[in-house]
C-alpha cells in the first residue's frame, strides 16, 4: 500500500539513520570509553578498537584506586545502593498508598477525593525546589535531615501522583459490575479490592510502579538538597565524582555506566509497560 | 410470609427520581417476570434490591427481615447480570466456584460440575471468559447466581446478548431448569413472551411505577390499560376509536355498518368515544349468514409461523389484522366477512388508556396493582 | 453504614502525604513575602511583595526570564520537529521500527543529570569525540559549555537529547492507534499526500501533540538537573534558568526570601500551563480514546 518514490525510501533511511546515531551514539561511545585507560582516552584520534581493561570497573567495585597520588577511597557502590535502595522503597510506599487512593477515586464520586487528586497533579507539575527549599530547612528543625525516611517521603512527590493517575484510569476501565457481581457472590469489600480489582488492573499497576522507579532513580535535585553524603544516589554520586581529584575519565565513564545500566536494563525488559506508563494511560495496548 | 418485599421504596439520581413510591410483594418460591421498555427502571430495581445502591426511603425485606442493613455480600442472593460480568482472570470453573469459595467451601468440585451438566457447559469449564460464545457465557453466568443455592435469584435480561435460536431454546429450558431450585426469583425483560413462559406472575413496569402485577392471563386478557394491552400480543393488538351506542337491544359498536354487541355493557356511558381494542385472534373469518357478520375486504395475507395474518379493510375505513391458524382456509383477498368474539374485546378509556371493566361477572378490576 | 468511610479510608496516606508537601508550599509563600537570609537572621522580617518588586526591577530576574524562556522554546520546538518526524517514520508496526523505537527510547532513561555527564565529557575539548568530529569540519576550539555564548545551545542540545523520545513515543503511539478507514479512503480518492497529512493525520493527532507539548512545556521551564550538573547557570548568567537561579540564591547567597520569591513566580507560570492541561485532560483522553 506504499507507493513511495526511492529517493522517498533512501531519504527516509537516511534520516533514520541519522536520528538513531544521534541518540545512540553517546550511549554507545561512553560504554567505551568505561573500558579504556587514560592513555588511550585522551589518544588523537580516538580509536573504535582498543584492547579493553576492566580496571575501571574494578575500582568502583571494589571501592579503591590507586593512583599516582596514593589509595584514594571510592564510595560509588554505596552511591549504587542508596540508588536501589531509595528508588525501591519509595515506589512500593508509594503503591500502598496510591493503589487504594486511586481505586477510591475511581469507584467513589466525593468531594474531598476531586481535591486530593487535583492536589496530586498540581504537585506533578509545581517546581521541585519550591518544596524542597523550604523542606530543607524543615527537615533540619524536625530531624530528618540525614535519614532515608526522610528522602522516601520526599520521592513520594516523584512516585506517588503518577502512580494515582496512572491506576485510576485503569480502575476505571474494569466494568463495576464485575466487582458488583464478586460482592454479590458473598466477598467481602477487601477481597473484592484485592482479587478482582487490583489483578484486573495489574497491567497499570506495573506500569506505573516500573515509570515511578525509573524516575525515582534518575532524580538529582531531591537527594541533592536534602540528602547527606552518606544517603547519595548515583545521580548525585557521579557528579561528585567528577570533581574528585586523581579520577581518571574512564572511571567517571564506568560510573556513568553503572548509574544508567539498571534503568536501561528496566526499560529494555518491560518495554510495554513503559509505553503505557509513559502514554499516561491516554492509549491502552 | 412473603418471600421478598418492597415497601413504599423511593430512588432519585440528582434531580431525576426513578421510583418515586415502588411496592410488590412477592410469594416465597415464586417466579416473577419484570416486564418494561428500556428505562422504566427494571434494572435499577433488582440493583437496589442486591445491595449494590441502597434506596433514599422505604424498606427491602426478605422473608419478613429488613436487609437494607445488609452489604450484597449478606444478602444470600444469586444474581446473572445482562453482561455477564463475568471475571476475566478467571476460568469458567473459578467463576462458577466463586459463590461456593466465599462461603468457605473448600472443595467446590462436585457442586460445580453438578450445575455445570444442567445447563451444559461442562465441557469448557476450564475455558477462560473470552474463549467462550455468548451463549456459553450467560449460562455461566447463571450457573455462578445458582451455585450458592440463593434464597432469592435475580435475572437481568440474560438472554437479551444471546443470539435469537439460543434465546428461542432457553425460553423453553429455562423455566424448567429454575422450577427445580427452590428460590425466589426475578425475571427482568423486554419480551413479553419471555416474561409469560417464565413468570407465575408478571409486574409490568412503566417509567418507575408497576402498571399491573398479575398471571400472565390476567395481563393478556385483562390488561390494565392500553399500553399493556399493546405491549402484549403478537401481532399486535387492533385499536379503534369508537363511540358505542345504545338500543333496546342492548349497547353495541358500529363496525362496517354492523352492530357488534358489548355483552355487560350498560353501565358504559354511551355518547362519548372509547378506545376498542381487538386482538387478531379474536376475530375470525365467518360466513356471510353468521349473525352480526362484518363485511370487510381482505387487503393482503401474511404467513406467520403457526399462523397467518390477515390485513382487512371495514367499509367505515378501520384496518384490521386478523390471525388465524396456519391451515384453515380463508379468502386471501376481496371481500369476506369476520366475526368478533364480543367475550374477549376489550375497551379503554380514550384519554387515560385504563381499561373498562366490561361484564362485571368476570371484571375483578384490572388484575392487582399495588 | 461503612460505604460512606471506605473513600476516606482509601484515601488517607494519599491525604496526608499531600498535606506534608502542602505545608512546605505554604511556608514557600510566607518566606517569598519576608526579607530572610540566612546569614543575616537578625534582619527577617515581613515585606510583603518587596520581593518581588526588587525582582521585576532586576535586570538579573529578567535575564532569567529571557533565558528560560528561549530554553523552553528551543528545546519544546525542535524536540517537537525531531519527535514528530520521527514518530511519522516508526509509524508502521514492523519489527525493525518496532526495536527502533525501544532503542530511541533510552536517552529518556537515562538520569538528565548523568546525561549531561555524559555530554560534557564528549565535548571535553582535550578527548571528547564530539570535539575532534567537529575539528574534521574545520571547526577547531568550539567551547561548548564553557562560553558564555555558547552555553545555552549546549545546554539545549543535551536536553534535546533526552526528552526527543518522549514525544516520539507519544506520538507513535498516537499514530498507531489512528482509525485507518479516513486514509484507506484518501488513498482510494487518490487525495496528495502532503493533504492527508496536515489535514487528517495532523488534526487527529492534535489530543496526543498537546498532551506532550504541554508536558514538555511544563517540565521544560523548570529544568534544573541537565543545566545544574553541565554549567550550574554559567558561564555567569548565561544559562540560568529560574530553577538554578532560585537554587544558587538559597544555597550560595543564602536569600531565602528572594529564592522563594523567584520560585512563586515560577510555580504561577506552571501552575496556569497545568490548569490548561488538566482542564483538557478527560477530553483529551476521550478523544485520543475516540480515536482508537
Amino acid at each position: 500500500m506504499d507507493h513511495t518514490s526511492p529517493l522517498e525510501t533512501i531519504f527516509r533511511r537516511v534520516a533514520l539513520g541519522v536520528i538513531l546515531v544521534f541518540f545512540l551514539f553517546p550511549i554507545f561511545w561512553i560504554v567505551l570509553m568505561s573500558f579504556q585507560t587514560n592513555e588511550q582516552i585522551l589518544r588523537i584520534p580516538p580509536r573504535v578498537f582498543f584492547s579493553p581493561t576492566l580496571s575501571n570497573y574494578k575500582a568502583l567495585i571494589s571501592g579503591e584506586l590507586i593512583t599516582t597520588v596514593g589509595s584514594l577511597k571510592l564510595t560509588f557502590m554505596h552511591n549504587l545502593w542508596n540508588s536501589f535502595f531509595l528508588s525501591t522503597s519509595s515506589v512500593l510506599v508509594a503503591l500502598v498508598l496510591g493503589v487504594p487512593a486511586a481505586y477510591a477515586f475511581a469507584r467513589f464520586k466525593f468531594r474531598l477525593g476531586e481535591d486530593i487528586a487535583f492536589t496530586l497533579l498540581s504537585i506533578r507539575f509545581a517546581p521541585p525546589l519550591l518544596i524542597l527549599l523550604p523542606l530543607s530547612l524543615l527537615f533540619n528543625e524536625i530531624g530528618l535531615s540525614d535519614t532515608y525516611i526522610g528522602l522516601i517521603w520526599v520521592y513520594q512527590l516523584i512516585c506517588l501522583p503518577l502512580i494515582v493517575w496512572i491506576v485510576r484510569g485503569y480502575f476505571e476501565d474494569i466494568s463495576p459490575d464485575i466487582e458488583h457481581a464478586y460482592r454479590i457472590d458473598g466477598h467481602s469489600w477487601a477481597q473484592t479490592f484485592f482479587r478482582i480489582a487490583v489483578p484486573l488492573a495489574r497491567p497499570g499497576i506495573a506500569a506505573a510502579g516500573l515509570l515511578s522507579f525509573i524516575f525515582a532513580w534518575n532524580n538529582f535535585v531531591f537527594a541533592l538538597i536534602l540528602g547527606s553524603a552518606d544517603k547519595q544516589p548515583v545521580t548525585v554520586g557521579a557528579l561528585a565524582f567528577v570533581t574528585a581529584a586523581g579520577i581518571s575519565y574512564g572511571q567517571i565513564a564506568a560510573a556513568i555506566v553503572l548509574s544508567i545500566l539498571p534503568t536501561l536494563a528496566l526499560a529494555l525488559y518491560a518495554q510495554r509497560y513503559l509505553v503505557e506508563g509513559l502514554s499516561l494511560g491516554a492509549v491502552k495496548g | 410470609m412473603s418471600g421478598l418485599e418492597l415497601r413504599h421504596v423511593r430512588k432519585a439520581f440528582g434531580a431525576h427520581e426513578v421510583f418515586p413510591d415502588l411496592s410488590l410483594e412477592v410469594e416465597h418460591g415464586e417466579h416473577v417476570a419484570i416486564f418494561g421498555p428500556s428505562g422504566c427502571g427494571k434494572t435499577l430495581l433488582l440493583r437496589l434490591i442486591a445491595g449494590i445502591y441502597d434506596p433514599d426511603a422505604g424498606d427491602i425485606l426478605m422473608d419478613g427481615r429488613s436487609i437494607l442493613d445488609l452489604a450484597p455480600d449478606r444478602r444470600g442472593i444469586g444474581m446473572a447480570f445482562q453482561n455477564f460480568a463475568l471475571y476475566p482472570h478467571m476460568s469458567a470453573f473459578d467463576n462458577i466456584a466463586s459463590p461456593l469459595s466465599a462461603h468457605g467451601n473448600s472443595a467446590p468440585t462436585e457442586h460445580v460440575r453438578e450445575i455445570a451438566g444442567l445447563l451444559k457447559i461442562d465441557h469448557v469449564l476450564s475455558h477462560a471468559p473470552r474463549a467462550l460464545s455468548n451463549g456459553q457465557k450467560q449460562r455461566t453466568a447463571l450457573a455462578r447466581a445458582l451455585v450458592g443455592e440463593p434464597k432469592l435469584l435475580l435475572l437481568d435480561d440474560p438472554l437479551r446478548n444471546v443470539d435469537a435460536k439460543l434465546r428461542y431454546e432457553m425460553r423453553l429450558e429455562l423455566p424448567k431448569l429454575l422450577r427445580g431450585f427452590d428460590a425466589t426469583v426475578l425475571y427482568v425483560t423486554q419480551d413479553y413472551k419471555e416474561a409469560m413462559a417464565l413468570g407465575h406472575r408478571i409486574a409490568v413496569m412503566s417509567r418507575g411505577t408497576i402498571r399491573q402485577f398479575g398471571t400472565p392471563e390476567e395481563i393478556y386478557y385483562q390488561p390494565a390499560d392500553v399500553e399493556i394491552a399493546r405491549l402484549f400480543g403478537d401481532p399486535t393488538i387492533n385499536l379503534l376509536q369508537l363511540q358505542p351506542e345504545k338500543n333496546e337491544g342492548g349497547v353495541h359498536i358500529r363496525l362496517s355498518e354492523v352492530a357488534v354487541p358489548l355483552p355487560g355493557g350498560d353501565t358504559l356511558p354511551t355518547g362519548r368515544e372509547c378506545t376498542v381494542g381487538l386482538r387478531p385472534e379474536v376475530l375470525a373469518f365467518v360466513d356471510a349468514d353468521v349473525p352480526a357478520a362484518i363485511p370487510v375486504t381482505v387487503e393482503a395475507e401474511t404467513p406467520l409461523n403457526e399462523k397467518v395474518v390477515s390485513l382487512v379493510r371495514t367499509s367505515c375505513g378501520h384496518e384490521l389484522l386478523v390471525s388465524r391458524p396456519a391451515g384453515t382456509p380463508a379468502p386471501a383477498s376481496g371481500p369476506a366477512h369476520i366475526g368478533v368474539d364480543p367475550g374477549r374485546l376489550l375497551l379503554f378509556d380514550p384519554s387515560s388508556g385504563d381499561r373498562i371493566a366490561l361484564q362485571d361477572a368476570v371484571s375483578t378490576r384490572g388484575g392487582s396493582t399495588t | 453504614m461503612n460505604r460512606r468511610v471506605l473513600p476516606y479510608l482509601l484515601s488517607l496516606p494519599a491525604l496526608i502525604v499531600c498535606i506534608g508537601i502542602i505545608v512546605p508550599f505554604v511556608i514557600a509563600i510566607y518566606y517569598s513575602m519576608q526579607r530572610y537570609n540566612l546569614a543575616l537572621p537578625y534582619l527577617r522580617g515581613f515585606i510583603w511583595f518587596g520581593n518581588y518588586q526588587s525582582l521585576f526591577t532586576s535586570s538579573e530576574f529578567w535575564k532569567t526570564v529571557t533565558v528560560s524562556l528561549l530554553y523552553t522554546v528551543f528545546t519544546v520546538g525542535i524536540e517537537l520537529f525531531l519527535g514528530l518526524g520521527t514518530a511519522l517514520l516508526l509509524r508502521r508496526p514492523t519489527t525493525f521500527n518496532n526495536i527502533a523505537a525501544i532503542l530511541l527510547l533510552l536517552p529518556l532513561m537515562t538520569a538528565p543529570a548523568i546525561a549531561s555527564l555524559m555530554w560534557k565529557l564528549m565535548t571535553n575539548p582535550g578527548f571528547g569525540i564530539l570535539s575532534y568530529l567537529i575539528s574534521l569540519v574545520g571547526i577547531t576550539n568550539f567551547k561548548w559549555a564553557s562560553s558564555p555564548t555558547t552555553a545555552l545551545f549546549t545546554v539545549i542540545l543535551v536536553d534535546i537529547w533526552v526528552y526527543t523520545p518522549f514525544i516520539m513515543v507519544l506520538l507513535i503511539a498516537g499514530l498507531r492507534a489512528l482509525p485507518r478507514q479516513p486514509f484507506e479512503a484518501a488513498e482510494l480518492d487518490g487525495v496528495p499526500r502532503t493533504f492527508v497529512f496536515f489535514r487528517i493525520t495532523l488534526p487527529m493527532l492534535m489530543p496526543y501533540i498537546i498532551t506532550a507539548v504541554l508536558f514538555r512545556l511544563i517540565d521544560s521551564i523548570q529544568q534544573f538537573d541537565i543545566i545544574y550538573a553541565m554549567t550550574q547557570g554559567g558561564p555567569g548568567d548565561s544559562t540560568l534558568v529560574f530553577q538554578v537561579a532560585a537554587y544558587l540564591e538559597f544555597f550560595q547567597y543564602t536569600n531565602v526570601g528572594r529564592s522563594a520569591a523567584i520560585l512563586m513566580v515560577l510555580w504561577v507560570i506552571t501552575y496556569v500551563l497545568s490548569l490548561v492541561f488538566v482542564k483538557n485532560w478527560r477530553r483529551l483522553r476521550e478523544r485520543a480514546h475516540g480515536a482508537v
